[in-house]
Parts: C-alpha cells; structure tokens; sequence
C-alpha cells in the first residue's frame, strides 16, 4: 500500500495545519531496480478476487459481460 | 561472404558481422549465401511421407498447365498436388503446435512439483494469477490452503494436453460467437497431443486425401497450441514467476560488458533463465567473480528465453535469432546456455573459435560437441550456479585483444501482458479496455496490429519488421509485438514512450502520450501470443467493436518469419478470425486450389484468412485496407456528429 505523507501549512491566519503531501510513485524504473508492482497492492484474497471480478469483469463478472451481454444474457 | 551491409538494418549487427568475417568464422549470413532453397520443397511440392517417393509435383513455370498435365500431376500414390500441399502445411501446424506445447508441458510438471512443495527453487509467486487460473479452471477458492489450490490448477492444466473427448477448457475464454463457429464446425478442439496425433495419422500416406478436411482438421490443431498450450504456459510461467508489469530494459550486442563476465541464455524455457537471474545476483557468486578478476556477472538473453528474464526482471537482451552468433563472435562471452527451439547448430562451431563454452541444458536438445549439464528442477539454483560457476573461470581465458563489443544497445519499456494493458488503461478501480475501444471507434486509433514471428537469413534482418511496423504505427495502427519481432522493434528504437513523437500518426501519438506508453508493446515470448488473443478477446467483450475477433479492426503479420511455430500461431489466429499476411515465402504457393481455400474461403468459415507479400510496405498496406474495411463494417469508417439529446428527441425515441 502506498505510504500517505504529510507536510505541514500555514494558513492565511497563520494557524499551522497538516495537510497530505504527494503520494504519487516514481513513475520511471531502470534495469535492476524496483518495478511497479500494482499486483502487489491487492493485499489479501479477498481484495485479489474482488479485484478479478472488476477489472477482469470480462471474464469473471456475474452481472455484466460487455457487448455480450445483449445476446447472451447472464 | 556476404557483403555487411546487406545482412542487417541495424548497425551493431553490421559491426558484429565484419568482426566475425575478419576472424574467419563463418555465421548464418555466409551459408545463406551459398545454399539456395529448393523451389520445390519452398512451395510444397515435395512429398516424401513413403519410401514409393520422394514425389515431386511442381507445377510448370510460367504457362498456364492442361488439364492433362493436372491430372498428371500425382505422386506414385495418386496423392494430388493439392492433397501433397496441404499435408505439408498441416505437418508444418503440427510441429509448431509440438514445440509450443512440449514447452508448456515441462512448464506444467514443474508447476505441479513447486505447488506440491517437491521444489525448493520455485514458488507461486503471482497468487492472484493463481485465482485467476482456479476461476477459468472451475477450481474452488473460498478458504482453500493456496497449496491445495495450486495442486489442482496444476493437475488440470497437466490432464488438458491428453485430454481425449470434449474441449480444452480455455476455448470457453475466447467471445461467444467465435466458441460457435468452432463449434459448428467441429473445430474445437481436445487436447493438443490428440489433434497433433491425429494430424500426423491424417497426413500419412493413404489416410486424409481431401485438402479441405486436412486444411480444417489443421486449424483445429492450432487452436489446441494457441488456446491450449501456448496459454497453458504463459499462464503457468505468470503463476509462477509473475505476471510482467512495465520494466524498463536495454536491448542489441552493446549490452555485453568489457570488463563482466558475460553470461547469454539463450532458448525458449524460462525454468533455468530464472534460477540464472537468482544465482547472478547471489553475493557469494558475485565475490567469487570478483576474485577472477571481473567487475561483475552479466546476463543477457537470447530468443524468447530473453523475452521471459527481460519481461520480468529487465534482464537486457543480447540480440534476437539471426544474432546468436554473432554474441559469441564479440569474444566477450564466457558461456552460453541454451534448452529448446531456434538455436542453431553452428554454435559450438561458432564457440570453438573463442573461448565461450556451449552448454546445453535439456535432454530433448543436445548439440554434438557441446557440454551437457542436464536442468534438474529438483536442484534449479544449484545447477544455475554451477554453470555461473563454469563462465566465471572462463572470464580467465578471455582473450581481450579478439574482444570486439558494439557500443550501442537501446531502451526499450516492456512487460505489457493483457493484464498490465487493462490496468494502465484504466487503473486499479475501473481496469478496462474501454479506453482503446472508445480510441478505435473515435480514431485516434485505426486498429490494432500483432506483428510477430522470427527472422529469417533469406531477407535482411530486421528490415521488414521495421519497415512494416514504422508503416503501421505512421498510420495510426497501435501495435502488438512478441518474440523475434519484439526484439527487432526494441533495436530499431520503437519500444519507448517517446518513439511514438518520433513515429507514430497524430492519433496514436495523443494516446500514447495521455497513457504513457510505447506505439508498440512488447508483449512477450512467442508462447506469449496467447496473451494477443487475451487481449483482443477484452476487446470485443468490452463492446463497440462487435462480438467476434473477426469483426475487429485488426490483423496480424509475421514478416520475418522462418519457423514451423510461426505457422501454427499464423494458423490458430487465422483460425480464431484475423487477417494474417506472412512475408518471406510461402508454403503452399505449388497448389492454387489450396493457397486459394487458405487465402480466400478460410473466411467463408472461420472469418479469418492467410495472405503472403514478401514486401512490407505492401504488407502493412493490406493490414490497413483489412482494418479500414472492418472500421466500414462497424460503421466507424467516419466521424460522426455529436447530439446532445432533449426530451423531445428521447421521446421521439422511445416511440420508434
């Protein structure tokens, strides 16, 4: 999971607030170092299979199935 | 000898080359020069299926032939040009589909071995994969030990190679409308090892004599290799090892290092290429090369082994088929392995004019001359590391006067499976191909090409994979690319975000930018072109763009192609509805009547057809007229005004 940080403001009355900083992941990989594990980020089974049933609803949506849907109707 | 320029489009081959010629070792691009192809072998008029041939039955050379001479034209069975033709076609299916899906095999045995915890080397590495197998697979999830899960998926996958009755399970994947075609024709098929046998029973001598029925029974066998092995492995290879994700990775000769020892995988199995990228980086091993005097332990692949290391660990590659060779000529290779498929036999030729040791690693493909260390995954990382063993104390006998390495290799970002596409396209919380469906119907992008397949010697290398992907992506034709091909493209500069100002249409180009990829992606190992059928399946099934492969407006190629695999995954994608144009030569050009049933009435069934041109442009111009005339079929061949909708119009709508 991405790792939130904060960075501290003033606002215009001078109050000093909290607010979140970038959360954005470098975006470049060179040979050898880390890559972009997005897969990594689905933690638990639940999340994994959660996450089959939408982004690869293609295949394992029960209520929706694209272009097909209208011949085929689940 | 060849004179250098003409061998390659890329001048790091071209410098290799004069090396190699100034050390007097001959390579590929010499004995092309002096073995001419038998014209009659080329089109398929050979057939020595009996000991009563070899028959030849070429048809005369420019005149029209009687139909006397026609009949005439039988071997000493009566076997017809036509019957001859098509067998030699549908041997050549049968081969590639073998190669694929012996490799998905090995891939398969060991699966089954790491889930049931029998090897310490290999794991399930991708667990969501895994559910995403055990899903299609009709395996149960719920609660289920991962162990017990994964032993299923594997026993399945296994049993799916002899499955003797019904179909492989994968098929089911694939869009509706296609499932009924190849039903109705009776095309879907069982296991590969049964479609194979039955097609080397059908092609002998007295069985099958009916070109069409061989012609149809050889599309059934395809799609054995395309939806069955081939997949079977990717999927197997992604559980195990992990689905590739967008890695950075540098390609050509100039990735050899001077002063590392330089180690090539070179082969088709990522099994070793794995345990090898371990071992490299084990600090023991590291300090032991060291103590030899080098600065480090450099891997480069080879062939699809590179494709599989490269697309999932950045491992640089070395080069592509026609290449081989000349990796070991650079003098700066201590040792080269090599398992399966596409490793030519002047390698250890080759490698006895310096000092690099050939190792062949599998049982099923040794080479005279060669050392043998057999790959036992009982033991992977412990064999990985003696052959690292072996390169680091060859780094001794290096002779760095021979030494010759190429300055240049470029970037590339690969790693692009159908997974990877779907969550770049639409990230973690609405994955999707919409996106690309949405750029296809409003044109920024014209359609999608799969440009894959091997080199062969008989034209220059790389020119008409550049030449005809550079005409593609100029026209707005966002391409997909896996093996040899990959390469080719990642040496020509085409695999980085920025290749795409360079190269690519407007259209493509905006697209490319707002996601941040590449004009052409490199999506895997030749095995890997499953992943291609994936992707377009995501296509049709996201909407817009009809419901059936065949209505897409896409196309494949392989250009450069020189291997019985090309044809098979040329067959199981003409078979699954693309337009498929293969350069070079063709197979069949000997009998019309078959070339024309592949060419032309293929479409009438399977709603996907073969052509050849041997020119790329030419090439890459049919792909577009086919894609232009799907784009017309959809009805997206032209812009179309926008209308905002009031509640008169709705209500004019709903009374209609």
């Amino acid at each position: 999971m991405v790792e939130y940080k904060y960075e501290e403001k003033e606002l215009p009355d001078g109050t000093k607030v909290k607010v979140l900083a970038d959360t954005f992941e470098p975006g470049e990989t060179e040979p050898g170092k880390e890559k972009i594990d997005w897969r990594g980020r689905l933690f638990s089974r639940d999340w994994k299979l959660k996450y089959l049933q939408t982004g690869e609803r293609y295949w394992f949506s029960k209520s929706w199935y694209g272009s097909e849907k209208r011949k085929n109707p689940a | 000898m060849a004179e250098a320029k003409a061998v390659s489009v890329d001048q790091v081959t071209i410098e290799a080359y004069e090396k190699a010629k100034g050390d007097g070792v001959e390579t590929v691009f010499d004995r092309v020069s002096r073995i001419k192809p038998c014209p009659i072998g080329a089109g398929g008029a050979c057939c020595k299926n009996c000991a009563m041939g070899p028959c030849r039955v070429p048809a005369p050379k420019n005149r029209e032939e009687t139909p006397e001479e026609k009949a005439k034209r039988t071997g000493v069975c009566g076997a017809t040009a036509e019957t001859i033709a098509a067998r030699n076609f549908a041997r050549m299916v049968a081969a590639g589909a073998s190669a694929h899906s012996d490799h998905a095999r090995g891939v398969a045995e060991t699966f089954l071995k790491a889930a049931k915890g029998e090897l310490k080397d290999f794991a399930i590495k991708d667990e969501q994969k895994l559910y995403q197998l055990a899903m299609d697979l009709g395996v149960e999830i719920d609660d289920r030990d991962l162990k017990d899960i994964a032993v299923e998926v594997g026993e399945i996958c296994l049993a799916e190679f002899g499955k003797q009755e019904g179909e492989i399970i994968f098929l089911k994947r694939a869009p509706l409308k296609r499932q009924e075609i190849w039903r109705n024709l009776g095309i879907a098929p069982r296991g590969v090892d049964r479609e194979v046998v039955e097609m080397l029973h059908r092609t002998h001598i007295g069985v099958d004599q009916d070109y069409e029925n061989i012609l149809m029974h050889a599309a059934r066998t395809s799609l054995a290799d395309g939806w069955g092995g081939s997949m079977i492995s990717t999927e197997l290879q992604d559980v195990m090892f992990g689905t590739p994700e967008p890695v950075a990775g540098r390609v050509n000769l100039g990735i050899l290092k001077k002063d590392h020892v330089n180690i090539i995988i070179h082969g088709h199995e990522p099994l070793l290429p794995e345990m090898m990228v371990i071992a490299s980086q084990d600090p023991e091993m590291l300090k032991y090369a060291e103590s030899k005097g080098a600065k480090g332990i450099n891997l480069g692949g080879l062939c699809c082994s590179a494709n599989e290391i490269l697309m999932r660990h950045g491992i640089p590659v070395a080069g592509n088929f026609l290449q081989q060779e000349l990796a070991i000529t650079t003098g700066a290779v201590e040792l080269m392995t090599v398992d399966v498929q596409c490793q030519m036999e002047s390698l250890q030729q080759v490698a006895s004019c310096y000092h690099t040791k050939l190792i062949t690693t599998d049982r099923r493909a040794r080479i005279e001359g060669a050392q043998h260390i057999q790959f036992e995954e009982e033991r992977g990382l412990e064999v990985a590391k003696e052959i690292l063993k072996m390169a680091i104390d060859n780094f001794a006998n290096r002779n760095q006067d021979r030494v010759m390495i190429p300055d240049e290799s470029k970037e590339m970002v690969v790693g692009f499976s159908h997974e990877t596409i779907n969550y770049l396209l639409g990230g973690m919380f609405r994955a999707s191909y919409r996106p690309l469906n949405d750029n296809i119907i409003n044109g920024r992008i014209r359609g999608v090409a799969g440009v894959v397949g091997c080199n062969n010697a008989r034209v220059q290398h790389n020119s008409n994979f550049m030449v005809m992907i550079k005409e593609l992506i100029k026209n707005d034709v966002l391409v997909l690319t896996t093996g040899c091909s990959a390469m080719a493209a990642g040496e020509m500069g085409l695999m980085t975000p920025e290749a795409a100002l360079e190269y690519a249409g407007d259209g493509l180009r905006s697209v490319c930018e707002a996601v941040g990829i590449p004009p052409v992606l490199h999506v895997g190992s030749c095995v890997d072109n499953s992943r291609i059928l994936m992707a377009a399946t995501a296509m049709v099934k996201d909407g817009g763009l009809g419901d059936d492969i065949s209505d897409l407006p896409a196309a494949g190629a392989a250009p450069e192609w020189m291997s019985e695999k090309a044809i098979s995954i040329g067959e199981y994608f003409v078979a699954s509805g693309v337009f498929t144009v293969f350069g070079v030569t063709w197979p069949t050009t000997n009998s019309e009547a078959v070339t024309k049933y592949l060419f032309e009435k293929y479409e009438d069934s399977l709603k996907g057809m073969w052509a050849f041109e041997q020119d790329p442009v030419k090439a890459a111009q049919m792909m577009i007229a086919h894609i232009d005339k799907k784009r017309k079929e959809l009805g997206i061949d032209k812009a179309r005004e926008r209308i905002l909708y009031d509640m008169e119009k709705r209500r004019e709508l709903d009374a209609a």
